[in-house]
């Protein structure tokens, strides 16, 4: 049987692999393309191996970005310490009818990385970009703008947990092939930890990332699967993380040394390496709130830069600024779907005769759930919707301001999504704790850990509906997307009911 | 080369910084009671005090400094260290950013971790030289002590800061 990696051995012995192979340091050229086979890799031509993104669109705004990098995997490249690189917005795709452009600097002091906040564009449109440097030019993103007043619709995307080494990201394939306005990365981008070995599809590079140097190996491996370019090309993202772009279950607040120094070294390569609007590189301060015309919030959590550790009286998981600001938020909120881009369950997720599956999440953090869900019960929010990543599966749950007391009113909604690859657990332990998680959490719904995806929400201002969408095999890079199931959120109504067309597809649970 | 950071010894006190965050003091070598001495590791020319981290996990103190034009390259040091084989440390961080504020070049000194010190009350010297990144306008210096686990006393040290830059 020829499995995927003997595919593309043999597509690149024939030639068929249209893509510029970056040469790794000491390797000669047919070395240096097998071993990027072997780590199931590809890139596009030098300098602009790691792609194009465009984020944080804004409505008259969207940051622009991408890295030189002609050597991917090398810990140095071979790039002056300053490079020239000109960028140019256009409204075509041909880059024909360019309305904005010019130069910026890309220093190895960021890794040569460039992000430009491109300012004045009208709201509501799709622009294209491209950039240039050391003679050549870069692929064509396309990005959009954010719109202004009233909106019929808006379609998004939500994606997490991509670790490499579990599979080919055929849901960025499938993502990069919607019609979106926007993507939205739960976190999770990348993985800190070592070669996995095993009978695994792809791997690592190396072993466990823990230097400046080691962080922009490990993304621009990652950058590595051209569905994740595409992805970003196609679509402008706004992002959070979550862990592993540190390392496993990190409070951001640790103060050991060690710890300090990791947690730069990784935060910096995540800036570098993403469409991010920031004025630091160091701290960049991610939670922030953006409306997509009258029609949605968008309210962006950072919820481990400043947590505190698990489980304490007074734990806390957004620090005492972000929290304040959420409540600031709650209290002002306007009438418009209020959407929360929250990286790891907000849910209670409790265990039958008592505790919780992880508490790293927010069941580790009980007295500021208690007080940030009060205060939504309290002051009237409407139109809560949580989307939320972390789990490797998916969960619909009805968010109660106190799960234990099934008197207390259903608040809002959270969907929890599948992972683009990250591994769930064995369809044996969903059969059977799929029944068990319900039964102890009568605010569950939904759940099932068998696949793997992305969501795909479909907003208007009388609807929210949620497409699970996804892949049949990890293992294939072109593995082709199907929608799971559907979930709507009415207007004006809180809690979620399952479309009537996909009420009887696969699930492990599901609440009668 | 021209010195853009001011009272980067801690000889003046706080003169100079922004308290950002916590409880940051200026200490001096002849406190006693484990802190760095004038016998401890740490800078030749040390003066009477350093920085230290007080009594809160966090300590932060900032200079945002504006770029004389031309500036072409930069040095970058200071001495950082922390107590024993406790885990504390001094972290010194340069952002250069635009006019918009976008980042545009990013170095970062330690923290000096127990290892680096062989586990000795001390403060070790670090640096970093390059060239100013274009379009830069401004340059964020930040000094940040951090406590590791318990205890009250916030044990990163630093001293002898110094942010230069010059021309071609």
């Amino acid at each position: 049987m020829l499995n995927r990696r003997d595919l593309l051995r043999a597509a690149a012995a024939a030639g068929a692999l249209g893509t510029v192979w970056p040469l790794s340091a000491g390797l000669s050229p047919a070395e240096a393309h097998a071993a990027a086979l072997d780590l199931g890799a590809s890139w596009d031509a030098a300098p602009f191996c790691l792609g194009v993104g465009s984020g944080d669109p804004l409505p008259d705004s969207v940051v622009l970005w991408t890295r030189l990098a002609p050597e991917p995997l090398a810990f140095e490249q071979p790039l002056p310490e300053i490079v020239e690189v000109e960028w140019s917005v256009a409204t075509d795709r041909t880059m024909r009818s360019r309305v904005a452009g010019g130069t910026v600097a890309a220093s190895v002091l960021l890794g040569h990385s460039v992000h430009v906040p491109v300012h004045g564009l009208r709201p509501g449109r799709t622009y294209y970009y491209q950039f240039s440097a050391l003679g050549k030019r870069s692929r064509v993103g396309r990005t959009r703008t954010a719109p202004v007043g009233p909106v019929p619709k808006v379609r998004f995307a939500t994606a997490n947990c991509q670790a490499f080494h579990d599979g080919f990201y055929a849901a960025h394939r499938g993502i990069a092939a919607e019609n979106l306005d926007f993507v939205v990365h739960l976190g999770d981008y990348i993985y800190e930890h070592g070669q996995v070995g095993g009978a695994h599809v792809r791997d690592h590079e190396g072993p466990a990332v823990l230097s400046l140097a080691d962080y922009r190996r490990r993304h621009a491996l990652y950058k590595g699967d051209p569905s994740l370019r595409d992805a970003h090309a196609a679509h402008p993202f706004y992002l959070t993380w979550d862990d592993h772009e540190v390392v496993n279950d990190y409070s951001g607040t640790e103060g050991s040394a060690p710890f300090v120094k990791r947690r730069a070294a990784a935060y910096q390569a995540w800036y570098e390496h993403l469409p991010i609007r920031s004025g630091s590189a160091l701290e960049p301060q991610i939670h922030r709130r953006r409306q997509w015309g009258s029609l949605l919030d968008l309210t962006v959590l950072d919820l481990r830069q400043f947590r505190s550790a698990q489980n304490l009286a007074d734990g806390t998981i957004l620090g005492a600024s972000q929290k304040q600001w959420l409540l600031d938020g709650i209290s002002g909120a306007r009438e418009a779907w209020q959407v929360w881009i929250n990286s790891i369950m907000l849910s209670q997720l409790a265990r039958q005769g008592g505790g919780y599956y992880f508490t790293d999440q927010w069941d580790g953090f009980l007295a500021e759930r208690r007080e940030v869900l009060g205060h939504v019960a309290s002051s009237g929010l409407k139109d809560l919707v949580v989307l939320t990543g972390d789990w490797h599966s998916a969960f619909v749950d009805d968010i109660r301001p106190d799960f234990d007391d099934l008197s207390s009113p259903v608040i809002g909604t959270e969907f929890t999504a599948h992972s683009v690859t990250s591994g769930a657990y064995s369809p044996e332990w969903n059969a059977v704790n799929g029944p068990v998680m319900g039964a102890a959490n009568p605010h569950l719904k939904y759940f099932e850990g068998n696949r793997y995806g992305y969501d795909v929400y479909e907003v208007t201002p009388e609807r929210f509906t949620t497409h699970m969408k996804v892949i049949g095999d990890r293992r294939d890079a072109a593995s082709p997307v199907s929608t799971l199931t559907t979930f709507h959120v009415d207007r004006g109504k809180a809690g979620s009911y399952e479309d009537l067309g996909t009420v009887g597809s696969a699930a492990q649970y599901r609440r009668a | 080369m021209t010195e853009l950071i001011v009272n980067g010894a801690a000889e003046q006190g706080l003169t100079g910084w922004l308290v950002v965050a916590g409880t940051p003091v200026a200490l001096r070598y002849d406190t006693g009671q484990g802190y760095p001495g004038p016998a401890d590791p740490g800078p030749p020319q040390r003066g009477s005090s350093f920085f230290g981290g007080g009594g809160t996990p966090l300590s932060t103190l900032r200079q945002s400094v504006t770029l004389p034009r031309r500036s072409s390259q930069f040095a970058v040091s200071a001495w950082l260290g922390g107590y024993a084989s406790q885990q504390d440390g001094a972290r010194l961080s340069v952002e250069f950013l635009d006019a918009g504020g976008t980042p545009r070049g990013l170095v970062v000194l330690g923290p000096v971790t127990a290892e680096e010190r062989s586990g000795r009350t001390g403060l070790l010297e670090r640096s970093a030289t390059g060239t100013v990144p274009p379009g830069s306008r401004t340059a964020v210096v930040t000094l940040q002590m951090t406590r590791s686990g318990g205890g009250t006393s916030n044990d990163g040290y630093a001293d002898n800061i110094s942010f230069t830059v010059g021309g071609r």
